[in-house]
This record gives structure tokens, sequence and C-alpha cells, in this order.
């Protein structure tokens, strides 16, 4: 069987796994960087480059001692380093001496060149596609009750456990029917657990670069750090919501950067690369719409998250809304992590209760 | 005098800290040690050094641990609550100042800036990916001038034209500072400029962008130093309250919680703890490519707490090894009073799910 490592993007793995086998050949991957993988890329790639380049470099390089013989790399369009990364990280395995052949997604013709490569026919072309999208359903709407449901939950650790199970079990179903089962279950197993209904949990947002926000490796757990203080989240990145801008975008010429970019007007009239935007318009909009906080991501070094950074402070003053930042690079430490996190929890029940006394 | 009183221990970088209060409180007892490295030990020498002037009748009620090893101390000792170092700091600080705006809080590795406002903190910030500006640094450049810290202190305080040194990296400070002194400059004004240096570094680093309103608070082992203090002052234009308790101002806080978390039973283990023999083991989970590094705290043969996993189903239980592998992620991560068994009764199908689901390993 022939193997092709992708990138760790969290819990999407599991979906894009899928979307490996329509070239006729199987996933590698895992659903967070391994902390072996970590330290391979740590010790390959150079100094200063940014915490996700290093995890994805160390994934390939495990993948390859792992003997797996192809590679795949995603390059945005947009205007950070992650354009670099496919050329930065192949460049990088050459230079080691590895044979893992790795694989962007250009266009230079009707086909891709990978999918030139690999040349499968169009049917099993098609159809794993069709459930690539069907499962990047299925784990938004896991994540979203997720979320909603570890806040409230009474045992702790109930939500994640079910989460996992579920997830297990999306990761082996191979037909449509299968997953199709998976999604009807997802309501039922999460009103299943024993949770706390008239709770209300502090809302807290998270904005930031797309790699922390949903790698666990990376981000030192921070969805169930927050999750078991009795924080409700929402992650701002869902890859369906992604997919559903792509769309947009080819069918209907509505692109969300410009809906994003209309509410963050009075703060930022330019896109500055990434997912930094999307930082600053989701903060703005989660301020009006009554979080009580916002976590924000940012791997040391990352332009465009750094450059927003000031911005959010503004935001922050302006809208009064606690803006927790949170700067990662290899050295971070989970106990500094979850030190911030519990003193941030801390901050926003006071706020609460206070709010409430003067009301 | 009450026949009981609550504890407070702060294990920080370089310092080891205990505070005992009066239900008041009052502090009875207070303790500043530098650490030598092992956790344990200074916890146990903590400990020993504060109970021992105390009558045998007098009781614990309480015990909270805090600072950056309050997980590894709390199992030590039988700690009821765990809490964060910000919010400790906070309580003490509040406590002896209620109408205080802001706290500053240099530590050994770490320096935290806390606004309040109408007895609540309302925003922190603490360094991020740097150390510069730490009590560390300090130390290392009194050591590099063959001096100790509290002689750098008082000599800072005699210098009336401080030198310019850059603050932004520590590394460049000392390459700045050893320019200066070839250069000629005065050794007690470079090191009142270090103290500037370290000040502007951390009002523009870690106070960037919040709001700083006196009555200020500074506490951490770093506002022992009056050269800081003064720098402070002069940055500032306002006057700095250093609190009586200003060293263990951590362990302080943490005692205040534990007296107010209304505790009905103390986990507390007993003074005797300081002399048993507590050492740590580590193994590896291997439930999953995560492969955490877990941690064993055995008491004299006894399991008494386990660190280090990420999952949450190691952290603070003392099941055996056969009982909690692979049982999955279940329980808290920190923060919360260890030695707490979950039961998982009602999620008992769901078990054996690993934390990292791997997808395609090829046999070979």
């Amino acid at each position: 069987m022939t193997y092709m490592a992708i990138p760790n993007i969290g819990n999407y793995t599991i979906a894009l796994a899928t979307a490996v086998e329509s070239l006729g050949i199987k996933a590698w991957a895992s659903t967070a960087t391994t902390p072996e993988a970590l330290k391979l890329g740590i010790d390959a790639a150079p100094e200063s480059v940014c915490l996700p380049l290093k995890a994805h470099l160390g994934h390939f390089i495990e993948a390859d001692r792992a003997g797996v013989e192809y590679a795949f790399m995603v390059n945005s369009v947009g205007t950070c380093r992650l354009r670099y990364y496919r050329h930065m990280i192949g460049q990088i395995l050459k230079d080691m001496g590895l044979k893992i052949k790795i694989f962007g997604l250009g266009f230079d013709g009707f086909k891709p060149p990978i999918v030139r490569y690999f040349d499968p026919g169009p049917i099993t072309f098609l159809k794993p596609l069709f459930h690539t999208v069907l499962k990047i359903k299925v784990i938004d709407e896991l994540e979203v009750a997720s979320w909603r449901t570890r806040a409230i939950e009474i045992t702790p650790g109930d939500t994640t456990r079910v989460m996992n199970k579920l997830l297990l079990e999306l990761s082996k179903s191979k037909t449509m029917a299968g997953t199709r089962a998976i999604r009807k279950k997802v309501a039922g197993c999460f009103a299943g657990i024993p949770a706390d209904k008239e709770k209300k949990p502090l809302k807290v947002g998270l904005v930031g670069e797309i790699s922390f926000l949903r790698d666990k490796c990376l981000n030192k757990n921070i969805e169930y750090i927050l999750g078991s203080q009795g924080i409700e989240l929402r992650n701002f990145f869902l890859l369906g919501e992604e997919l559903k801008n792509i769309s947009r975008i080819v069918l209907l010429n509505q692109n969300r950067r410009k809906s994003l970019s209309r509410i963050a007007d009075l703060y930022l009239q330019c896109s500055v690369g990434g997912h930094a935007l999307d930082s600053v318009a989701h903060s703005i909009h989660c301020a009006d719409e009554g979080y009580d906080g916002m976590v924000h991501l940012c791997p040391a070094g990352c332009m465009p998250e750094v450059s927003v950074r000031p911005i959010l402070k503004r935001v922050s003053k302006d809208k009064d809304i606690p803006i927790l930042e949170m700067s990662y690079d290899e050295h971070t430490e989970g106990v500094g992590v979850a030190t911030r996190l519990e003193a941030f929890a801390d901050v926003l029940m006071e706020r609460r209760k206070n709010t409430s006394l003067t009301r | 005098m009450n026949n009981y009183g609550y504890l407070g221990i702060d294990v920080g970088s370089i310092s080891t800290n205990g505070v005992i209060i009066s239900p008041e409180g009052e502090v009875l007892h207070e303790i500043y040690l530098r650490g030598k490295g092992n956790p344990i030990e200074s916890v146990q020498l903590c400990l020993a050094q504060l109970t021992a002037e105390l009558p045998d009748s007098f009781r614990i009620k309480g015990v909270c641990t805090t600072g950056s090893g309050r997980i590894l101390a709390g199992a030590v000792v039988g700690a009821d609550v765990i809490k964060n170092e910000i919010s400790a700091h906070a309580r003490a600080a509040l406590h002896l100042y209620p109408d205080v705006l802001t706290i500053f809080e240099i530590g050994g590795q770490d320096s935290k800036v806390t606004i309040l406002r109408d007895g609540a903190v309302v925003d922190f910030s603490m360094n991020l990916v740097c150390a510069a500006g730490t009590g560390s640094f300090l130390d290392s450049q009194a050591r590099r001038l063959n001096i100790t810290i509290q002689e750098l202190s008082s000599r800072a305080m005699t210098s009336a034209n401080p030198t310019n040194i850059a603050g932004r990296c520590t590394v460049f400070a000392e390459s700045d500072m050893i320019h200066k002194q070839q250069i000629g400059h005065d050794q007690k004004d470079i090191m009142m400029g270090l103290c500037h240096a370290l000040v502007r570094n951390y009002l523009s680093n870690v106070c960037n962008g919040k709001e700083i309103k006196p009555p200020i608070v500074l506490q951490g082992g770093v506002s022992a130093n009056n050269g800081i203090c003064r720098a402070f002052k002069e940055a500032l234009q306002c006057d700095i309250i250093i609190p009586p308790y200003n060293m263990v101002m951590g362990a302080y806080g943490a005692a205040i919680i534990a007296g107010k978390s209304c505790l009905e039973k103390t986990k507390f283990r007993g003074k005797e703890v300081s002399t048993h023999h507590i050492i740590t083991k580590g193994f590896e989970c291997g439930d999953c490519p995560n492969n955490c590094e877990i941690i064993e705290i055995i008491d004299d043969d006894k399991l008494i707490g386990r660190t280090g996993g990420r999952c949450g189903k190691w952290e603070g239980k003392t099941g055996t090894r056969e009982s909690l592998k692979r049982t999955g992620p279940a329980g808290p991560v920190s923060g919360h009073s260890t030695d707490r068994q979950m039961e998982d009764k009602t999620c008992k199908q769901v078990d054996n799910v690993p934390d990292l689901i791997q997808i395609g390993i090829p046999k070979n």
C-alpha cells in the first residue's frame, strides 16, 4: 500500500485522510503533532521560523522514517509564510537527504500535478471527495457540540471521551452510509452526557493562527483546559466554514473576507495576511455579541498575528472585552499556559460577578 | 491566640516560600527560602522551619499551594486548594491594601502586572516568551560583578548619575554593561543603570497598553531590591508601595485563599511530612503517541500522586498503574485538588480511547 503524509490539522485530519483515498492511496497522519515529531522538526528547521512550520516539517520527517513515500502540503494564497512552507519543507527534506516526495496543491493546466501523478479513475477520484465533505461537516458538528457540553458537564472528561470515541468511529468509517449514521448519533451522544443545564458558563472566543487553533499538541490542549474550567468556547476555525467560503468565492463571487473587513473597518482596512483580519473582526463581533473574553493564540514570529496585536489591545479597550494574548514557541511550557488560562478564568468570573452586582 | 490557622506555600522558580496565617488573616510565621533545585526538599524544609516554632496544639485547617511547582507541592503536603500565582498575589495585595489599582510582581523567572478596579482583578499580563528583566538576570549580573544581590541593591541607591544601559534584551544589556564598564563608568552608576533598564523593559513589554494607575504595589522577590523601587518611582513619577511581606506575598495570598475556601476537613498530611523520605519516579505512559512522561510521587513506598500527563488520566490519582492504563482522557488537567479519584461510571462503555488518533501506520 502506498502512503502519503498529510499535514495534521487537528480533528479535521480524519476527513482529509479520506480525501487522500481519492488518489487511490492511503493517508498517514494523526490528529495532533506528536512530541517526537515536534522535536525532529525543531532540530531540522532554522531557529527563527514559526512553530507550525517546525511541526509540519517534523511530521514529514517522522513519516519518512516510518517508510512513507509521499507527502502533501497546502500552499496558501495568503500573504504569510505558509505560502512558502511547501518549498521550504521540500528543500529542507532534500538537504537532509530524505527520500520522501512532497506535493503541493498547485495548478499548471487542467489537472493538478498531484492528480496527474497518481492518475486515479474518475469514480475513485470523486467518491472520497464527497465523503470528505460529509466528514468535515460531522467534525464541525462534533466540535461545536463539544465546546458547549464540556463547559457544563458534571464529570470532568466525559465530553472528551464521547468526542474521541465518535472521532475514532469516524476515522474508521469507510462508507458514506456509515458516516451518515455517525452524524445522526452526534446530538444524542452529547445530550446523554450528564450536565448541569441550568449553568450559565462564561463564553470565550478563540482566535489566532490556524495551526494553533487546531493542533492540541501545539496549543497545549487549550480547548480542554478552558473547557474543564467551565468556559464555553467558540473556536474561530471550522473547516466547513472555510470550505463554504471557497465555494462562495467560486460560485457567487462573495468573499467572506469582505464581510469581515466591513466589521473590522474601524480598526484595520487592509488584509495583513494569514488569519489576522479574522482575529480582529471576530474579536469585535464577539464583544458585540456579549462574550466574556477572547484568547488570541499567536506563534512567536508570526507576522500577521503579531501585527494585529496592538489593534486587538485597542479593541479590548474600546469594546471593554478582556483579550488574553498567548504567544507560543517551542519553549512554551504547559504549566505556563495553564497558569495564564486559570488566572484569565478567575478574572472573567470576577468581572461577571461585579457586573451582575451593579445591574 | 487562636490555636488554628492556614498554610500557604508558593513554590517558585528561584525560591520556596511559606506563610502561616491566623483565621483573621494575620501573618503568624513566614519563611523565604532560596530553592536549591529540589522542590520537594525545599517544600519539606520550608514546612519544617515554619512549624518548628508552633505549639503542638496548633492545628492547620487548610493548605493552598501556588507557584509553578504548585501541583508537585500540593501532592507532597496534601493541599486543599491549588491556585495560580496571579490570583494568589492579587488576593494578598487586596487584603493589605483594599484600594490598590495596580500590582507589579517581579519574580525569579517571570514578571506580571495585574490591573485591579474596585477591588477586583480586571486584567493581567505576564511576560511572554522572554525572561528579560526578571530576578534571574539581576542575580546573574550581580554574580558576574562578584557582589551579592543585597550589595547591588544598596550600592545602586547611592548612584547620583545612572548610566544608560540598553535593556531590550538581557544579552545585549550584558554586553552594553561590559562596554560601559570598560570605558570607565563607575560600578554603582552601572548598577543603577541596570535597574533603570530592567524597569524600562518591564514597563514597555509587560505593561504595554495597560492603564497603570496608583496606588501601585510592588511585590515578588525583586521588590526587595531598593534600586528597582527607586527606578520605578523615577520612571512613573509616583509612589510605589512595598508591602510588609513583599517577598512572600504569593504564599500569603495562598494562605488567605485556603482560609476563605470554607473547608470542612483539610487534606493536610501533617507537619511530619517534612521528615518523610519522598522520591519521584518517572515512567512513560505509552498509551498514545504523545508518550507523556508521568512522574509518580512516592512517600515511604506509598504512592501519593502523579503529575506530567496531558490527557488528565494520571493527574493526581493514586490507583495502581495497571488500573489507570488505557482509561482514556478524563479528569482535570490542573488547577484542581489532587487526590480526587474520578468516578467514571457514567461513561464506562466509551473507555479505551487515546488522546490522539493515528491514521494509517504502515505495518513494517
